[in-house]
């Protein structure tokens, strides 16, 4: 009897079976993750260990997941405000590279060389780059309805290949490799964990995570909520669906752009091919496994970067392919799915049986 | 158990059947007219009946859609079911045809007691339906249309030759012209129904369910499906055809079985009737008496309807030159059956339909080519027929949805944010003067009843303080209550001076409200009239579209003047 009472004291929220699903589901991945790895002879404890240890062991491990979740917070936020709109923006990759390349023409120009001002001006144009190109997929929708989820992914190619014509040609430092010249040491990213390579981009991560907010909260955020929630209600109430459309673009654009011109600032000090590792492409997952919310956002990215940085440290001790990373993130994305399908099937149960008793009450 | 629930069954069918049919006898008494009622056994038609429904009742949730309808079809005969929009038409015919089970009553298909499951078991009996939205898949040929699913064609070759041998057989036995190599989606909407059709026949089905099949024909199309129909008969097929067009029930049926509130008012031979007692029986009478008319012909029109031509969502023009005046301080009344371009005309007037031609002047000021908001500045408020789709945002809040239309105005919003108090005040204002039950502000209003939903809306919009209000089905699917109290509303609006457009389907909530009614047909007026001595023979006669009924009806109106 005492055990019921004290049960039923329990929040309601934290008895329901429905609050832990999300958590079990992760739980699941590891577990198939452990089964993957088993079958290659590689002893399970001890790589999940190593995985931990290389993200959490040092201040060093600490400090690469930071820098990771900066980008996947960015480009996760990006998406998420796209979706928020029901604009599915799969070009998170390409706005990046654009806005790396507006950070790397501030950092290689006379203005990086300014100090204050130019970590401005690189914050500004990748941003910009970011936005403009983001806004070509925007007005081809707008003008002449052509399926945004098309032409995001393929101006993700244009994007890339654009950047690696740029870093064979024009672009290109003298010397063999394909890299542009460094950038001015007034552009880059301080430092702000000595001993890592956290940089200050931090900062612009959570300014990004609370302004998008706080966009909520305004009304042109309002306007664009709507028109994603139902846009035949937002039209007929009087919003603006073709303004929704393109300012959405602009601030997704613009924040996967920040995220590229970070990469370059914070991290590499100048452009490369490949210098993002698809954190383009993770937003989209990460997108949904925060369900569009800038917390959750946030939260699922810090554990991306776990991921990836822990299974970095994987292949370094055990040569565990990185690909098994990219496996891991796969199974959380299923899982968590599956999960929301089980969810959705108890909601539909409850109801079910919420009516039978009603039609038996009826009775 | 079984037993038991089946007796169960059984004993309550014959309860609600003896008192279902009182209360129809008392209700025709009570209008004190010869509206005969012609029985069942005493028709003329010949012929063995093959489908008899007995004592169908059928509930969703809180409305009967079906309340102890009897119904019987005979061998050979076309017989119409008539009945204005929620009638019962349609569900009646889903239970025949096995989509719907009913709660009770019995089905007897050829001499056998039935139960269907689902649309397969009335295929085995010889039952099928052609519904009024084709259900063919547009790139393929007719005759991979007319095959897909059967037993034959499920080896791993078709074998095409013999089923188009097999087409080309039935289309010419029964006039319905059809080439077997023909993509369906590159035909026309009168040849798809016909391959629709001869899907039908080729399952050896000898009973037919069409619904409303003329909705999408042209003149003649409809013409040619008539003629076809004929013939089917007289190979020994027995159709069972839904309309709501008076004209097609006097020219192709049979006998004919009217609906009313899911009841049957009767069923008449064709020939023994009129299309004036149809409509009598079709309509019915209203039982609520008119709240208040009031006839106030000399206040100011407030919006003005020129010519207004417009598309429908299938691009086909469907309000055709409807011109309207709807004066201050009145409540304007759009009769019609669902269909005639109600919806295009409520949206053209919002500015969420392009005009094709004509204008449209609010208020002294031309809207036709405004944004939905620039219109509802100047001074219109909608609560569209769809309040989930169009009227509000299901997942939003109450405070969500209350400001959804004035979110920038300077009262809810500063420069770039919104003022949370300010709409938390309006929303609790709101909730309490409209009586919306809700357990909150900030729980969204998926929730909420259908009844509050509408409050919800009706106080976004009347917030507004308009100067034109249209409404469109304002009370459909919302209890009796709510009902009353959005009539009030209405009438309330009216006494300040708004001009109240409701455009409805439900002629008794026209009547009882409106104080002059319109009534809608295929995209045009067709008449207007004061409701205080609105003739309700007469405006079933023009939903049904019967203009020599207009010409007849204007002719004695100025004989007696």
């Amino acid at each position: 009897m005492s055990l019921v009472t004290t049960f039923s004291q329990i929040p309601k929220k934290m008895r329901d079976v429905r609050t832990y699903v999300p958590f079990a589901s992760a739980s699941l991945a590891f577990v198939v993750g452990a089964v993957i790895l088993d079958s290659t002879d590689i002893d399970v404890g001890r790589a999940y260990t190593i995985m931990f240890r290389g993200a959490f062991g040092s201040i060093f491990g600490i400090g690469d997941v930071l820098v990771k979740t900066i980008s996947l917070v960015l480009t996760g936020l990006a998406v998420s405000v796209a979706f928020k709109c029901r604009q599915w923006n799969i070009g998170a990759e390409g706005q990046l590279y654009m806005g790396a390349l507006g950070g790397t023409l501030v950092g290689i120009s006379l203005v990086g060389a300014v100090p204050g001002l130019a970590i401005f001006l690189v914050l500004l144009l990748s941003f910009a780059f970011g936005s403009l190109f983001a806004l070509v997929p925007a007005i081809l929708k707008v003008k002449f309805g052509v399926n945004e989820v098309i032409s995001t992914v393929l101006l993700n190619f244009v994007a890339i290949l654009f950047i690696s014509y740029l870093l064979h040609g024009p672009l290109k430092a003298p010397g063999f490799n394909p890299y542009s010249p460094e950038i001015h040491e007034a552009s880059e990213m301080p430092i702000v964990l000595p001993g890592t390579r956290l940089h200050a981009g931090i900062f612009v991560a959570v300014a990004a995570t609370v302004g998008v907010y706080y966009l909520w909260k305004t009304k042109i955020g309002f306007e664009i909520k709507s028109v994603g929630a139902n846009n035949n209600a937002a039209r007929y109430a009087g919003m603006n669906i073709t303004k929704s459309t393109l300012v959405t673009f602009v601030i997704s654009g613009g924040l996967a752009g920040l995220a590229g011109g970070l990469l370059v600032s914070g991290v590499q000090h100048f452009l490369i091919e490949g210098i993002s590792p698809g954190y383009g492409f993770i937003a989209v997952i990460i997108a949904l496994l925060g369900r569009q919310h800038p917390i959750g956002v946030a939260v699922v990215a810090f554990f991306f970067s776990v991921l990836m940085t822990g299974s970095e440290t994987m292949y370094r001790s055990l040569s565990i392919p990185t690909a098994f990373a990219m496996t891991l993130q796969a199974l959380v994305l299923v899982f968590v799915l599956v999960g929301q399908l089980f969810i959705i099937w108890l909601n539909k149960r409850q109801t079910r049986r919420l009516d039978q008793k009603e039609k038996w009450l009826a009775k | 158990m079984f037993l038991q629930s089946k007796f169960f069954i059984a004993f309550i069918s014959r309860l609600f059947g003896s008192g279902a049919k009182k209360d129809l006898e008392t209700q025709i008494d009570r209008k004190g007219e010869s509206l005969e009622i012609k029985n069942l056994s005493s028709s003329i038609a010949t012929g063995e009946p093959v489908v008899t429904m007995k004592g169908i009742i059928i509930r969703f949730g809180e409305v009967t859609a079906n309340n102890n309808v009897n119904f019987e079809l005979r061998k050979g005969e076309i017989h119409a079911l008539l009945g204005e929009n929620g009638a019962g038409k349609t569900t009646l015919m889903s239970i025949l045809y096995g989509l719907y089970q009913p709660q009770a009553g019995e089905i007897i298909v050829k001499g056998h007691k039935t139960s269907m499951k689902s649309p397969n078991d009335a295929m085995t009996l010889g039952i099928a339906m052609v519904h009024q939205h084709s259900l063919l898949t547009p790139p393929h040929s007719v005759t991979e249309n007319i095959i897909v699913g059967l037993k034959e064609s499920r080896g791993l070759f078709l074998n095409i030759s013999t089923a188009e041998k097999k087409i080309i057989q039935l289309s010419e036995k029964y006039g319905l012209k059809i080439d077997p190599k023909a993509i369906v989606g590159d035909l026309a909407v009168g040849e798809q129904q016909r391959v629709e059709i001869i899907k039908a026949l080729y399952r050896d089905v000898d009973i037919l369910i069409l619904d409303e099949p003329t909705s999408m024909l042209t003149p003649q199309e409809e013409k040619a499906l008539f003629s076809t129909l004929q013939s089917m008969v007289r190979q020994g097929l027995s159709i069972i055809f839904i309309t709501h067009k008076l004209h097609e029930v006097m020219e192709v049926s049979n006998r004919v079985t009217i609906l009313r509130g899911g009841m049957v008012v009767g069923t008449v031979n064709t020939s023994e009737t009129s299309e004036t007692e149809l409509a009598r029986m079709m309509v019915g009478r209203p039982v609520i008496e008119n709240i208040a008319h009031k006839v106030s012909s000399n206040s100011p029109v407030v919006l003005h309807l020129k010519n207004v031509s417009a598309l429908n969502n299938a691009k086909v023009m469907f309000l055709k030159e409807l011109s309207l005046e709807l004066r201050k301080s009145e409540i304007l009344g759009i009769a019609g059956v669902d269909g005639n371009g109600q919806a295009e005309l409520a949206e053209v007037i919002a500015g969420l339909r392009k005009v094709q031609k004509g204008e449209i002047i609010m208020d002294g000021k031309p809207i036709t080519t405004l944004s939905p908001r620039k219109i509802r500045e100047l001074g219109l408020a909608y609560v569209p027929q769809d309040r989930l789709e169009t009227g509000l945002i299901l997942e939003y809040s109450i405070a969500e949805n209350l400001i959804l239309d004035r979110w920038y105005f300077e009262k809810y919003s500063g420069r770039v944010f919104l003022k949370n108090d300010e709409i938390k005040n309006f929303a609790k204002k709101a909730v309490s003067e409209f009586e919306i039950k809700t357990p909150g502000i900030n729980v969204p209003v998926n929730s909420l009843s259908g009844g509050n939903l509408q409050k919800v809306l009706m106080a976004r919009e009347l917030a507004r303080n308009p100067k034109v209000l249209v409404v469109h089905n304002p009370t459909r699917g919302i209890d009796i209550g709510a009902t009353h109290y959005i009539h009030e509303q209405l009438i309330k609006q009216r006494d300040a001076g708004v001009g109240v457009l409701m455009i409805s389907l439900d002629l008794d909530e026209i009547l009882t409200v409106a104080d002059r009614i319109a009534v809608m047909y295929e995209g045009k007026i067709m008449a207007v009239m004061d409701a205080k001595d609105a003739d309700v023979d007469y405006i079933g006669l023009l939903m049904g579209g019967k203009p020599s009924a207009v010409y007849s009806k204007k002719n004695e109106e100025e004989q007696n003047k």
